[in-house]
């Protein structure tokens, strides 16, 4: 006797939804591509893009290394065929370059310096305010500038602090004559801090971020006045947050040319502006090159002394917890 | 009598003819079929503003006008193509440009690499001056198309007593931080040399004379810049004074700045601007861009280019644009280059990165 099925029984014409054969064939073509042996190397392979730009940075140090150990002849404006220290002897020997380098340690340090300093209570702010309106402003006011190149940034603060710009128009109004603002050092700091604000701000408020508002009321229950937690508990947590800004914005301004060029008046070179003298203007290579590796050796350093200091894992990089 | 014409001598004569049709400004029409195979563009690399103007109404509108072929303008800076162009041409690759409108001292380190093509069947230069001729060079590896002064450009108002008769004036305290040089001290060299109680005979060997003025200058906090910079710098009121090339003094006097320009009695440089064309170009296109600059050295041409630029030219019969006749940046006659200062382009390209060297030496303490 035949059996009946049960009205219960699995109907025979069941389909899986398509969107799961989609995704089946999907996994079914790339277990042909890549197959679950290979699984040890995705890591790898997801990186790979990443390794060969990387390695493309290198090969090109590579390239600048050797072009670093010729000099140029002047009779047929070629490198000449040998090797030699002479370019690195030159900078060596130069006051000018050795002035040049220190000025562009000494500027960077000042810019990490000013810019983390009004970076920090910016993002603090933005972060804790409880006025989503506050919130929003702030960062319109961080943003637009951000899309603006820095030329055209540099170029905007030629014009306010120009002798008869927007500053000195202001100074006028309360009787003070017209002053130079631009074409010195100074002008050169405050043209580099204007201009990594929003980066160090960005930086920092993931890591402000991370810091339990509850941490600080605890601070506060205990007995800890506004400024005490903000010392022995805002800015231990908000380290990694400040090391990182800090390494961002010192290895930027250390390497920038725009700002220096346009707001130093011709006598405030960086590092970068004498590469590119050597590169563009007199057409020596090699001693541009010898440069540009100087360059690198003094950002590998201040990226090695400050992560040598406070650590790899206040940048969040195998940190005890 | 007959006479037997071979294929290659009416070829050659058909040329001929089509750069004497650009000569002499016929329409495109009326060029011969011979022609190679014309480019949709040849490109000219070109300083910007004033300069540019100047060329795309004298030269570059002209040719397309009478070839129909465009002729784009790169502003890639002189001395930001040069390595470009030697880079493309080292590598066997076609270069980014068909003309580079340079500083003579920058298009003979090309030619002294041996980059540039050889010019000197352009029908034009029989009818040019001496100045065209490039100095210590086999050939026409390059051809000079005007000449032009450092001048001492002054705000009239800054110098009441009348415009400064020596560079030294330029050392009164008033002047502190309102003087601009060339950040490499390009155009000042010369002159400082006398200033700093030195000769000119002296140069290359002992310029000590001159490193002595740039330290007094130095003193003075001189803004140092380029072209641009020099015309903004005077129009915010920011100099009173520059060592800068006549026509960015005129530019900005026609831009309304109140401007006058000198030549002190130690003398200002003298120097020249080239045309040359790089190798590696295909034959039709390096056909077109020499009959580029065939045009360039016609009179019609070089008087509106340099009427634009207000500076001397290298044709004969130019008529001076108005206001400069007589004036010491349009040098025309011998009497008007005994106060100029003109070293030749060999000893500049072979000192001039140490010149640049010392300056900045001095300028960034």
């Amino acid at each position: 006797m035949p059996v009946t099925p049960s009205k219960d029984a699995p109907s025979t014409d069941f389909r899986y939804p398509l969107r799961w054969r989609v995704m089946d064939a999907l996994n079914f073509m790339l277990d042909k591509f890549w197959p679950a042996r290979m699984s040890p190397y995705t890591g790898w392979a997801l990186i790979m893009p990443a390794l060969l730009l990387v390695g493309l940075l290198v090969l090109g140090l590579f390239k600048m290394a050797d072009s670093s150990l010729h000099t140029l002849d002047r009779s047929t404006f070629m490198q000449s065929e040998a090797y030699t220290l002479e370019n690195y002897q030159t900078v060596m020997d130069s006051a000018t370059y050795a002035r040049v380098a220190l000025r562009s340690v000494y500027a960077a340090g000042l810019t990490v310096f000013f810019t983390l300093l009004l970076a920090l209570p910016y993002a603090y702010i933005m972060v804790r305010t409880t006025s989503s309106l506050v919130r929003k402003a702030l960062l319109v006011i961080l943003f637009l500038p951000f899309f603006i190149g820095q030329v055209v940034r540099a170029y905007g603060l030629l014009i306010i602090l120009g002798t008869t710009g927007v500053a000195n128009n202001a100074l006028g109004l309360v009787g003070i004559e017209p002053i130079r603002l631009l074409f010195n050092f100074p002008a050169v700091v405050f043209g580099l801090v204007q201009y990594m604000l929003p980066f160090a701000v960005l930086m920092l408020a993931p890591a402000l971020t991370a810091i339990p508002r509850e941490t600080e009321t605890a601070a506060s229950s205990l007995g800890a006045n506004w400024v005490q937690s903000f010392r022995h508990v805002v800015l231990p947590m908000a380290k990694p947050g400040l090391i990182g800004a800090g390494l961002v914005v010192g290895t930027l301004a250390l390497t920038d040319f725009a700002m220096p060029a346009m707001l130093g008046g011709g006598s405030q070179d960086f590092i970068a502006n004498a590469i590119y003298d050597q590169f563009f203007r007199t057409a020596d290579q090699g001693l541009g090159a010898a440069l540009a590796l100087l360059l690198v050796v003094l950002g590998s350093l201040f990226v090695g002394v400050v992560i040598a200091i406070f650590g790899a894992g206040t940048l969040g990089m195998g940190a005890k917890k | 009598m007959t006479k037997k014409y071979s294929r290659r001598s009416v070829l050659r004569t058909g040329l001929a003819t089509s750069g004497a049709a650009l000569l002499t400004a016929l329409p495109a029409g009326r060029l011969l079929a011979q022609e190679p195979e014309k480019p949709s563009e040849i490109i000219v690399r070109a300083w910007g503003g004033e300069w540019v103007e100047s060329l795309k109404n004298g030269v570059s509108d002209r040719f397309t006008e009478m070839t129909g072929i465009a002729v784009r303008h790169d502003l890639t800076e002189d001395n930001e193509i040069q390595p470009k162009v030697w880079a493309a041409v080292a590598q066997g690759r076609v270069p980014p440009i068909h003309i580079n409108w340079d500083t003579t001292t920058n298009a003979t380190k090309s030619a002294l690499r041996g980059v540039t093509e050889d010019i000197a069947d352009l029908p034009n230069l029989a009818n040019t001056t001496d100045l065209a001729k490039p100095v210590g060079l086999e050939g026409f590896p390059l051809v000079n198309t005007y000449g032009y002064v450092y001048v001492l450009a002054y705000r009239p108002e800054a110098f009441p007593d009348g415009p400064p008769a020596s560079w030294r004036d330029l050392l009164d305290p008033k002047f502190k931080g309102r003087i601009a040089l060339y950040n490499d001290g390009i155009g000042f060299h010369f002159p400082a040399q006398v200033a700093g109680g030195g000769s000119l005979e002296d140069i290359p060997e002992n310029m000590e004379a001159c490193w002595d003025f740039v330290r007094e200058m130095k003193a003075q906090n001189p803004l140092l810049g380029e072209d641009p910079d020099f015309t903004t710098w005077f129009q915010n009121g920011e100099i009173d004074a520059a060592c800068t090339i006549s026509t960015n003094a005129l530019a900005a006097k026609k831009n309304g700045v109140e401007l006058a320009w000198t030549v002190p009695e130690e003398g200002c440089k003298f120097d020249t601007d080239c045309l040359w064309i790089p190798k590696g170009l295909p034959e039709n296109e390096l056909y077109w861009a020499k009959q580029y600059i065939n045009l360039a050295l016609s009179q019609e041409s070089q008087q509106i280019w340099l009427d634009g630029l207000g500076l001397p030219g290298v044709v004969p019969g130019l008529t001076p644009p108005e206001g400069l006749a007589g004036d010491p940046s349009y040098p025309t006659e011998p009497v008007d280059f005994e106060n100029l200062i003109r070293v030749s382009s060999a000893v500049q390209v072979q000192h001039e990165s140490d010149w640049f060297a010392k300056f900045k030496e001095i300028m960034q303490g």
